[in-house]
């Protein structure tokens, strides 16, 4: 993988952008930390020299001076881990004990701890201690003498540098720990995306049956390559039944337009007379008025699948509609001797196209009409069940097969037993794509004998 | 009448002129929007027929500008659009009636008549009348030779449509669209059995018949023919 596009991923942007900002929290936290360890080891240091200064008073008042003294002088020997120096300054004597070498400047012995500054010069020889802000202490003893205790600051720097280098490891190891996060992120988001922008290409180049391999570990990548996957899936099925219609639509308009090409073409081989020209003319006219009526047809199927419906959206009176539709038929079904009731609740309304609408259940009912004879009898029925209306249109005509179901909702399909009456096998293909389009759901019942229809609209 | 044709498509212009002038009426075309407009604007036409898609200027814009200008010629809309929103957008911009291509010459030319009959000044009239046969349009009433015929609502409507357009072809389309309001095409003849039962009902027992069936295109109730 490209480390420089690793670097451009969302994730290490961010993974770098938390590392500094977590950076930056630690260092304040651990300044803190730093600066209440400094206080505590300052008022440490200074309780045990206080505890010193008072032993040593202690004993000079209770054992004498030789013996403050002879303490003075073997501690000063004791290659002095603890940092501590000492120093006796007894002014009637002129004499000075400890490994001090001076009084500091201006100190004043009254018993407080101070941060005083001690020369290199006051520092005896065997100690890698340097000159700096000692804490220091000092008492006036009862014959006038001092006495001083200070603490070498080597201790407290130890201390302090531990400190820091433990913080700069803590600062060091969280930088690391997200840097690492952000590239495994990084690269394991890199991956997804390189999943389904391969993909992408495929499809682009024109492969349509390529889909994206998901991860299985159902996260959101997941969720957006079944999305994507979906909306492939509608791309194809569009495409497919595009390339259907087109296929068909040229192979079912070749015959009537072969049809009348011969027509007219057998009509001019010889002089005829005026009445027979017309009629050829007029048997044209007739035919040229049904392929007009399967391109009206085609369009309105076409208007109706477009995703984004153009026409008229309003609410429809689907009981004012049903029941006008009802008037039309009810002649039809006297003439024809066949019977046709129905059954229209009040008040059904739903949101949608009326005049399509209104061709889609008269698509079903001339469907109805057409193949259930003379004894036929038709019912159309509207009833409102929960929040769902159903419109259903039932007869006792030749029916279709259950596994024809499918079948017969693509455009141009006729079932064998259909060939000898007229029409142009789009009808229930308008009513499929008027059901979609209203989100209603289309289903075909077996009626024993015949067929009832039910689209079913979500109020 | 006198007709003005703004089609770009010259070819289905001359046979339209042809037509329009074997049917007996004066017709002018021009091919494009511009010319169009400037006929329209200066021509006394009775009847203009305008296609939606035209160079130089679109059909729709015409019309505006013709509505604009307070005339109000009929207008009919040709497309080769045919999406319902297309024909709203049409009537809504000023049409007065919208066909769409393919469509039969005949229909043009019935939908043309009954625009003109339209662009009439309208009396007011309680009572409509063709040879004895009598509506009320107050009453609903509806006689025959003096004797009077019951009939649904539907078929009052179908008849009073009829009446208005007396003397004209109207067409099976033209039907649907204006008593029933729906705007597409039964493949079964309900139409024609909705015009039996009214024929059934107000010829039936007379001496002479008032609605006639024209072969091919439609209905005309009319006392001469």
């Amino acid at each position: 993988m490209n480390p420089r596009r690793l670097l451009h991923t969302t994730a290490m942007r961010l993974a770098l952008r938390y590392a500094l900002f977590y950076a930056v929290l630690i260092a304040m936290g651990l300044g803190l930390l730093y600066l209440s360890t400094n206080n505590y080891v300052d008022a440490y240091i200074a309780a045990g020299l206080e505890q010193e200064i008072r032993q040593l008073s202690k004993l000079d008042q209770e054992q004498g001076r030789q013996q403050l003294k002879a303490v003075i002088k073997a501690q000063s020997r004791v290659n002095n881990k603890s940092g501590r120096y000492y120093l006796l300054d007894e002014p009637h004597s002129l004499s000075k004990t400890g490994n001090l070498l001076g009084w500091p400047p201006q100190f004043k012995a009254d018993g407080k701890v101070k941060n005083i500054w001690i020369e290199d010069n006051l520092i005896s020889g065997h100690n890698d201690d340097q000159d700096g802000y000692w804490p220091v202490i000092a008492v006036t003893l009862t014959d006038g003498s001092r006495l001083l205790v200070a603490q070498g600051i080597r201790q407290s720097e130890d201390i302090q540098e531990f400190i820091l280098a433990t913080m700069a490891a803590i600062l060091a190891v969280s930088v690391l720990l997200a840097l690492i996060m952000g590239w495994r992120l990084g690269r394991n988001m890199l991956e997804h995306v390189d999943r389904i922008n391969e993909t992408a290409q495929k499809v682009t180049v024109g492969d349509f049956s390529k889909r994206i391999p998901l991860s299985g570990q159902d996260d959101e990548f997941d969720e957006l390559s079944n999305h994507l996957n979906t909306m492939l899936n509608r791309i194809e099925t569009l495409l497919s039944g595009m390339r259907q219609v087109s296929d068909n639509v040229a192979h079912d308009l070749r015959k009537p337009l072969a049809r009348m090409r011969n027509r007219i073409e057998i009509t001019l081989l010889e002089n005829r007379k005026g009445d027979e020209y017309r009629h050829a003319m007029e048997e044209t006219i007739h035919d040229m008025d049904e392929l007009m009526r399967t391109f009206n047809a085609l369009l309105e199927i076409a208007q109706a699948e477009a995703g984004s419906f153009r026409g008229e959206w309003d609410s429809v009176n689907l009981t004012d509609l049903l029941q006008e539709l009802s008037e039309l038929y009810l002649d039809q079904a006297e003439i024809q001797q066949q019977t046709f009731t129905s059954s229209i609740e009040p008040n059904l309304i739903i949101d949608g196209n009326r005049h399509l609408l209104a061709q889609t259940i008269s698509n079903l009912l001339d469907n109805s009409f057409k193949y259930s004879k003379d004894t036929g009898s038709i019912h159309l029925k509207a009833k409102k069940i929960d929040n769902l209306i159903h419109v259903t249109v039932c007869d006792n005509g030749t029916g279709i097969p259950i596994e024809q179901h499918e079948k017969v909702l693509h455009r141009f399909v006729r079932l064998e037993e259909a060939r000898s009456t007229s029409g142009n096998g789009l009808g229930l293909s308008l009513v499929k794509a008027v059901a979609d389009l209203h989100k209603a759901q289309l289903t075909f019942d077996d009626n024993h004998p015949g067929l009832c229809v039910s689209i079913i609209f979500r109020l | 009448m006198h007709i003005l044709l703004i089609e770009d498509d010259t070819d289905a212009a001359t046979y339209l002129i042809k037509g329009f002038t074997e049917s007996g009426h004066v017709a002018d075309h021009a091919a494009d929007g511009e010319t169009g407009l400037h006929l329209a604007l200066t021509g006394n036409y009775d009847v203009l027929v305008i296609d939606r898609m035209l160079p130089k200027r679109d059909g729709l814009s015409i019309i505006r500008m013709l509505r604009a200008d307070d005339r109000f010629t009929p207008v009919l809309i040709l497309s080769a659009l045919g999406e319902v929103d297309d024909r709203v957008e049409g009537l809504r911009a000023g049409g007065d009636d919208y066909l769409v291509k393919p469509y039969a010459f005949t229909e043009l030319l019935a939908r043309l008549d009954a625009l003109l009959r339209r662009g009439q000044p309208v009396h007011i009239q309680n009572r409509l009348k063709i040879a004895d046969l009598e509506l009320d349009l107050l009453t609903h009433k509806v006689t025959r030779a003096g004797k009077l015929i019951r009939l649904q609502p539907r078929e009052l409507r179908l008849l009073e449509f009829l009446m208005h357009h007396s003397g004209q072809v109207v067409t099976r389309t033209m039907l649907l669209e204006q008593v029933w309001d729906f705007h597409f095409d039964p493949q079964t003849n309900v139409i024609d059995t909705q015009i039996s039962r009214l024929r059934s009902k107000i010829d039936k027992g007379a001496e002479k018949p008032l609605l006639h069936t024209i072969r091919g295109v439609g209905y005309k109730l009319d006392e001469s023919a």
